[in-house]
């Protein structure tokens, strides 16, 4: 079965952030990468009483309208999340499953908002943080390593910290991952 | 972030624990999660957990209450209490009964992150504490593989054989059959006697530790590398490494040990000096490793690697004909080392001896001997001396499982089902006893 990767805007997530993002994956997933946005809205989430929005029920939503079984999808918004337990994401996946998403929200955090986005800092972190979660879709966990992309981020600094790679450990796990699939579904 | 490191979580309400659990597995925790202080007390029963969050309000115990529980059971598990904005109070009070933290509701991931680390370093602190006494322990121990039985002839048959080859050895058995004994037979026969033998007990160690036990690191390379220091990898130069329970070594450094096993080359943590290191390897495990590799719980490449010749250490039941020479040479050990003037086993305690069937084999009949030069009275060691149940005797005729888990109720009664004492009687460690305990459903009973 073919398998692809689908990014998913939300609203209007700007090319600047679309395009770079579907390049980082699609060269280190090595998959059909392409650009639906597969999300009409993600009202259905938000909690009037937090103010924010709750990422996993979007998870869920937008596991259901994938088109087939080799698809996984990353959803782009610029709207806060959070999960119950947490005061707010960066990002959601669901951990060796089909869905992800990250949120451009805190990834603009700079003074002025808008610097971030013309210095093209959010574009960086925000592929960062897309080939971060749609690891955890590959069964990948939290790295030690501060500079490898599984690394956790407490803070934006912490993402601006790490490179754009996988370690050479967590690169053989994603292959040892990506194989596993294949095999899978073959 | 290591999977060795169990997380418990105790919360009523779904979706909170929902999204810990998941958050905690996604930080590379094995994580389970409860709804109720109950169920929260009961899965501690069964197996040990390194931390526990626990909602300071449940529907039915009260959350101090199951802290206590908790603390009382095992002191070592650490629990975070789990607050909502208001119940501050209470989460102090939690503090005072053995508490190591408290979180609000909800909280920051940086704090969460800050604290789980906190604790889990503390306890890799005290683990390694703990493996280096083990250690100065075990070095003054089993200094010789006995057996005149044909099983155990065979071994060392076996192990003459392979002795002079350079090739990688995987020994397997249960835990207590003499493996480590058997490497350093392997050791001491091969042309690598004159080298250093160097042990590292995989299981023992958390990962990050691991790193730096073998490879050694640099000045400089983390908070505490005041000063660079040689790993067991470099310390095992021209002799032989010893990779004890290799089996429990974590997703990362199977890929690190593959390559030094394929390169013999490595790097010390924070450097970039390639060393080059001429050692055999010896690894041994009493996990089943080949069911591992298919549990997707330890690396194919890496097995395949290890197991050039596989050897394994029969249990003592299957030579139950070494136990008085086994046991005669371990009383005049302790004997020497208490200066108690104790002549010889009794017949009445050398038929108790082979009527068991000795779940922690070698290790158990010498902990037991050990005990019972120390209680005993007489000049001749006495049944009533030796730690085997007088049910034992009863259930003889009965099947393995029944002995051992009627053993194992007497040991811990007797210990007052302390899991720490009873496991050492035992001669296994803490978690294979806990797994005991949940495969025979024993438990204490309140």
């Amino acid at each position: 079965m073919e398998r692809e990767i689908i990014i998913s805007p939300i609203g209007g997530i700007p090319s600047s952030v679309t395009v770079p993002v579907r390049k980082a994956v699609a060269q280190n997933f090595g998959l059909p990468t392409r650009i639906v946005p597969l999300l009409q809205g993600i009202d259905f989430a938000y909690s009037p009483h937090r103010q924010q929005y709750h990422s996993t029920p979007i998870l869920d939503r937008l596991a259901a309208l994938l088109p087939n079984r080799g698809s996984r999808s990353l959803a782009i918004t610029e709207m806060d999340l959070y999960i119950p337990i947490l005061t707010h994401v960066y990002g959601e996946a669901q951990l060796k499953g089909k869905a992800a998403i990250i949120s451009l929200y805190r990834l603009t955090d700079s003074n002025p908002p808008s610097l971030a986005r013309e210095s093209g800092l959010t574009t960086q972190r925000s592929l960062k943080e897309a080939l971060h979660e749609l690891g955890h879709t590959l069964g990948l966990k939290h790295c030690p390593d501060s500079t490898c992309l599984m690394h956790y981020c407490r803070r934006i600094s912490d993402v601006d910290h790490k490179t754009d790679r996988f370690c050479r450990y967590c690169k053989i796990w994603l292959q040892d991952a990506l194989e596993e699939e294949r095999l899978s579904l073959s | 972030m290591n999977p060795d490191t169990r997380i418990l979580v105790i919360d009523d309400e779904p979706i909170l624990r929902e999204s810990l659990q998941a958050w905690l597995e996604r930080d590379n925790y094995t994580v389970e999660a409860v709804g109720s202080g109950k169920e929260g007390l009961e899965r501690i029963s069964q197996i040990p957990f390194d931390l526990v969050f626990l909602d300071l309000k449940l529907e039915d115990i009260n959350g101090i209450q199951v802290l206590s529980r908790i603390k009382e059971d095992d002191p070592d598990t650490a629990v975070v209490m789990i607050t909502a904005y208001g119940s501050v109070p209470s989460a102090v009070e939690a503090m005072k009964e053995g508490a190591e933290d408290y979180l609000l509701k909800p909280f920051e991931p940086e704090e969460l992150s800050v604290l789980i680390e906190k604790i889990i370093s503390h306890k890799a602190r005290e683990r390694e504490n703990i493996y280096l006494r083990q250690e100065k322990q075990e070095r003054s121990r089993f200094e010789s593989l006995l057996g005149q039985s044909q099983v155990m002839q065979d071994i060392f048959n076996f192990i003459e054989d392979i002795a002079p080859t350079d090739s990688t050895v995987l020994i397997s058995g249960e835990t207590g059959t003499g493996k480590e004994l058997a490497a350093k037979a392997v050791h001491a026969t091969s042309h690598r006697c004159e080298g250093p033998f160097v042990a590292v007990n995989c299981g023992s160690l958390p990962e990050q530790l691991m790193e730096s036990e073998l490879f050694g690191y640099e000045q400089g390379a983390f908070t505490d590398a005041k000063q660079s220091k040689k790993g067991r990898l470099e310390l095992a130069n021209t002799g032989t490494l010893f990779l004890d329970e290799v089996g429990e070594i974590g997703p990362r450094m199977q890929i690190d040990l593959l390559r030094v096993l394929d390169e013999h080359s490595f790097t010390r943590l924070g450097g970039t000096r390639p060393i080059k290191a001429d050692f055999r390897v010896i690894a041994a495990s009493n996990r089943d490793l080949a069911r591992a590799v298919r549990e997707g719980a330890f690396r194919e490449d890496l097995y395949y690697r290890l197991n050039v010749i596989s050897l394994e250490m029969p249990p003592l039941r299957k030579h139950k004909e070494d136990i008085p020479l086994l046991a005669d040479h371990f009383l005049s050990r302790f004997r020497q080392e208490t200066n108690k003037e104790i002549d010889h086993i009794s017949r009445q305690s050398l038929d108790l001896m082979m009527l068991y069937d000795w779940p922690g084999n070698v290790r158990e009949l010498e902990n037991a001997i050990e005990r019972a030069v120390v209680v005993g009275k007489s000049k001749h060691l006495q049944p009533e001396d030796l730690p085997i149940s007088r049910e034992t005797e009863i259930l003889g005729q009965g099947s393995l499982q029944e002995m051992e888990k009627a053993h194992i109720l007497h040991v811990l009664k007797q210990n007052d089902w302390n899991i720490s004492r009873s496991a050492k009687v035992l001669g296994i460690d803490r978690s294979t006893l806990y797994k005991k305990l949940q495969r025979y459903n024993l438990r204490q009973k309140a």
